[in-house]
Parts: structure tokens; C-alpha cells; sequence
């Protein structure tokens, strides 16, 4: 089972490198929860930049093709750090993440973010699901940054 | 009919107001003296003051000029700002952008300063300096700071400039109400961009790249009351933006705002941009503030702040956030393509591109996507330069009346 936990976590992160934004809802469980967010020493307070439910991460999904959007390819870099079943039959992880962008002009890779995900993946519908998803930033700054979130 | 080289260097067929040359936003020359005549006269935010919550706390601050600062709640709760320059061997005094520090203390050689700019510990003085060089001689240097408009922390390193207030004259007056409670940073990041401060600047001077943002077209340009906004223009080159109805859930996801702001109509927004770098945007329930900080001619930094109500609800605190962040936050709708739009132009006009002019034409009675703003923006600019933005160096033959 350990095994397959890990693997839900890299198919999170390879759904998103490659735009398959239907698929990556698919491994959300009806109750996703995603919250994305930084601490901030300049003002000592800690930072929630998104919020989402599983419907409204679906919206944000489907808003992105209206919007002008850099088209940098997003690489996830993924390493689960601690896995551990709750008692009541949760798994919760620990995934030290790191976001590489690759320029479409040239292909430059360079390092984005790193942060750390902590996931809590729930058996439903005969699989395992993401229920929460709560990604903690090291990086705060992002040049012009992205729409589409890790 | 596409341009030759000689059509594409023609003068634009306006006025002169109405349009620059960009090489006001490459040239380096003219970005030195950009920091010598308009940053280091002008007043410029460094903090707000609930980033200083408790005496001794400080916050270190790159001014635009190049000073580095660092500004400090005294024991007496005033907030003063002094350079982060220790005047022994010039070395970096306080290397953390916040911290506390009742003794300010240089870790080179242990020089102590207290929070009024006093050096009160120079090491084995006597035996070095005898009495040729006492504290008396190594004070810290003031930088002028006032503290308003919503509780930013303003400073001038110009010792004889005018007060903070003469500076504003009337231009923050459609905020007037909006900002007289206590207000705290709830929100704080940087984007470093290659592109001039300008751009940004003139990206929140006008509202025509509305056409850019999809959340704006769908819950502004769409929306009655969109095409009434004005601008109106004030001394010292500032200028404000009325306000209309934004309706939130007219975007799919988005939603009519339930926390409001006092003194601000249901769904209003007003902004505020003041001279040279600097947006008050108070959209509905939240106060963004940036500070553009040039680093150069086409490298930029801007400090973004998201602001609530002290007295906030923690309940209140959080729609406020979940409203900032939508559009504004890191991964928000609207803030990348602002940025991605400013990184463009630098892309675009960076030195040997051939980028000849920008325009500014558009005149619809000082309304919404009249270019009013930027025009009045460069009218200072051209002032404070004593250089004419259509020509900054002096080497534009006008190739035709304009």
C-alpha cells in the first residue's frame, strides 16, 4: 500500500506537468481540500495564496485558457519523506517538492520553487484519492510568476 | 501597410505629451539620474507600520535612490529610519530584512548604535582613537520619516525636502475615510522582473490593458459604470481613478464580496498611484500597496502588500485574504499577467531592440481608458528630469509637426 501511496502522489505531480488537468481532479477525492502558501519573515505572518476545493480547482482548471498565461513548461520533482497510516485508516505524507520551469524558447531549465506537501490520501471508490493537499513554500519570489499552481 | 525603418522611427502623429521615447526606460545614464532627481527628493513608502509591532523592531528597506535603510521603533515608539551603513568601515549593520534589536550592533568590530541613530559602544575606543574619535563622532545618518495615509512608514532622504504632506497635497483624498483606521499587512511578497519601473508604474496609470485580464473585462469592462471611471491628476504628479460596481461573480469561481470596507460603496474600487512608484488599489475589501524599487534601468523589484482592518474578525481576515489572493496573490489571475505584460515591454525595448516610441494618444475625456494618466505622469517626470520625455537626450528631429 506504501507503494501506491507514493505513486499517487507522482501521478499528482506528472497530471500537472503535463496539462492533463482532468486527470489530476480524477485522483482528488469529492472532498479535496488544496491549500497553497508561504510564511513570510518580512512580516512574521504566515501566507495562504490559494484555497481550493476539489469543484473549485476544476473551475480554476478550465478559467486558465481565457487568461494570458506563460507557457513554461512546470517540472515537479517529488521525494515522499514519511509515509504513516492515521488511525482511522488515512495515509498521511510528507513530500519534499521542487518545481523546475523550462523556457519553450530555448529550453533553459531553472530551478522555481521548493517547498514541502503535506498530503492526506483516503481509500475510496476501490482506489486511493488526495483528500487534503497542503503545500507549504520555501519560495516566495517568482518573477513573473504562474497560473498554474504545484 | 507595414512599416519601412525610416516610417518606424517617424515621430507619432500626436502631440508631444502624448507620446516618449523609450529609451527612457533602457538608458542608464537617464536611470542615474532618475535616482539622483526624483527617488532621492521624493517621498517614498518603506514598510507599514504594523511591520513594527513592539519597540526595537526593525525592518531593513532597499531604497530606490540605493541607500540601503533600516527603520526602527524606538523605546519611545517612534519609528525612525537611519542608513544601514555602519560609519566605521561601511559595512552592512542589521543583514535581516526584520528582526528586534535594542542595540543595534555591527558585527565587524562590534560597534553599538541604539534605536535614535546614537553610537553608544565603539570597542577599545580610548585605546585606539584616544580622543580624536569618540562616540559623538560616529553617529548613525537620519533619514527624514513619516508615518501616513494609512499607516505607511514615508521617508525622504533629502534632508530639505518638503513634509510628507505637502508631497500628497490632495491626491489620497478619495481615500481619505477609507484609511483613517488602524490597518495591518496581511499579505507581503516580491517579484523581481527584468523591465523599468516605469512600465509598472504606467501599468497602474491605465486601464485600457483591461483587455489583457479576462476577470477584469468579465466583472468591469463588462458592467455599467465602467466607462464613467476618471481619472483626475494633482500636483507633484500623482493621480487617482473614481470608483464603479465591480460584480465579483460575474467570473465563474469568483464571488460577490461579503466583507466590505468602511467607507467604500459595495464592490467599489479606487485607486490611488502617487509619484514615482507607488499604487494604492483598494478593490472592494482589500488595500494592495506596491512599491516599485528599480534595480537598474530594466531590472525591477516590486513589493507587493495585501492590507485588512486591525479590528478584523479573524472570519473577516480570512475573506479578505481569499479575495486578495484571487486576483492578486502569486498564483492569482490578474497579478501574472500584469507581470508577464511589464516583462514584455522590457523584453521588448531592452537597449538595441530599435523600440522607437511609446504612445500615450488616447483621450476620451479623462475617462477609464484615456491615457491621461501616464501623460500626467510624464509631465512630472519631463519636470523633475528637465529633460522632455519625447526627447530625453536631445537627439529626436522631429520628422513631422506634432
Amino acid at each position: 500500500m506504501r507503494e501506491q501511496v507514493a505513486e499517487l502522489i507522482y501521478k499528482s505531480f506528472l497530471t500537472l506537468d503535463d496539462l492533463d488537468f482532468a486527470g489530476y481532479i480524477n485522483l482528488c477525492h469529492a472532498d479535496f481540500n488544496y491549500k497553497i502558501g508561504a510564511y513570510s519573515p518580512e512580516i512574521r505572518k504566515q501566507m495562504t495564496w490559494l484555497e481550493e476545493s476539489r469543484d473549485s480547482m476544476k473551475l480554476l482548471f478550465e478559467s486558465l485558457p481565457k487568461h494570458n498565461s506563460d507557457h513554461s513548461r512546470l517540472s515537479r520533482l517529488g521525494n515522499v519523506y514519511l509515509m504513516n497510516k492515521e488511525s482511522n485508516g488515512d495515509w498521511s505524507a510528507l513530500t519534499f517538492l521542487q518545481v523546475f520551469r523550462t523556457s519553450l524558447d530555448g529550453g533553459a531549465s531553472e530551478l522555481f520553487a521548493i517547498g514541502k506537501i503535506k498530503d492526506t490520501i483516503r481509500e475510496a471508490d476501490g482506489g486511493l484519492k488526495l483528500l487534503n493537499r497542503d503545500i507549504q513554500l520555501e519560495t516566495r519570489m517568482f518573477g513573473f510568476g504562474h497560473h498554474i499552481p504545484f | 501597410m507595414a512599416k519601412t525603418a525610416k516610417e518606424w522611427i517617424k515621430t507619432p502623429p500626436f502631440p508631444t505629451s502624448h507620446f516618449v521615447d523609450s529609451r527612457i526606460y533602457t538608458d542608464e545614464t537617464l536611470f542615474k539620474e532618475e535616482q539622483e532627481k526624483i527617488f532621492n527628493k521624493s517621498w517614498i513608502i518603506a514598510c507599514h507600520e504594523s511591520e513594527l509591532p513592539g519597540a526595537y523592531d526593525y525592518r531593513t528597506f532597499s531604497h530606490p535612490g540605493g541607500a540601503p535603510l533600516i527603520i526602527v521603533k524606538g523605546e519611545d515608539l517612534k519609528i525612525r529610519t537611519f542608513y544601514n551603513i555602519c560609519p566605521h568601515r561601511g559595512n552592512t549593520l542589521l543583514y535581516d530584512p526584520v528582526g528586534n534589536a535594542k542595540r543595534i550592533t555591527c558585527i565587524f568590530h562590534a560597534w553599538m548604535f541604539d534605536t535614535k541613530g546614537n553610537c553608544v559602544e565603539i570597542s577599545r575606543s580610548k585605546q585606539g582613537y584616544q580622543d580624536r574619535y569618540t562616540c559623538e563622532n560616529a553617529s548613525l545618518r537620519e533619514v527624514r520619516t513619516e508615518i501616513g495615509y494609512g499607516g505607511f512608514v514615508w521617508v525622504n532622504v533629502d534632508d530639505n525636502a518638503c513634509t510628507l504632506k505637502e508631497y500628497i497635497g490632495d491626491s489620497m483624498s478619495m481615500l481619505e475615510e477609507q484609511l483613517s483606521m488602524p490597518l495591518e499587512v496581511f499579505h507581503y511578497h516580491k517579484a523581481i522582473v527584468d523591465t523599468n519601473y516605469k512600465l509598472w508604474h504606467d501599468t497602474n496609470s491605465e486601464f485600457y490593458h483591461d483587455y489583457m485580464h479576462y476577470f477584469n473585462r468579465a466583472t468591469g469592462m463588462m458592467q455599467p459604470g465602467y466607462f464613467d471611471r476618471k481619472y483626475t491628476g494633482y500636483p507633484n504628479g500623482h493621480a487617482s481613478v473614481g470608483s464603479m460596481e465591480i460584480k465579483y461573480d460575474a467570473y465563474q469561481g469568483s464571488k460577490a464580496r461579503s466583507v466590505g470596507w468602511p467607507g467604500l460603496a459595495p464592490g467599489g474600487w479606487v485607486l490611488i498611484d502617487i509619484f514615482p512608484g507607488m499604487t494604492f488599489n483598494l478593490r472592494t475589501s482589500v488595500l494592495r500597496m506596491d512599491t516599485a524599487i528599480p534595480l537598474g534601468p530594466n531590472k525591477l523589484i516590486i513589493e507587493f502588500r495585501g492590507l485588512g482592518l486591525k479590528s478584523d474578525t479573524p472570519e473577516q481576515r480570512a475573506e479578505r485574504i481569499r479575495d486578495h489572493n484571487f486576483i492578486w496573490g502569486p498564483f492569482g489571475r490578474n497579478l501574472h499577467e500584469d507581470l508577464l505584460g511589464v516583462y514584455g515591454q522590457g523584453k521588448a525595448m531592452r537597449e538595441g531592440t530599435d523600440s522607437k516610441w511609446v504612445i500615450h494618444g488616447r483621450e476620451e475625456n479623462s475617462t477609464i481608458h484615456d491615457e491621461v494618466g501616464m501623460r500626467h505622469f510624464y509631465a512630472e517626470w519631463s519636470k523633475k528630469m528637465n529633460r522632455p520625455a519625447f526627447n530625453p537626450l536631445g537627439d529626436n528631429k522631429l520628422t513631422q509637426a506634432a
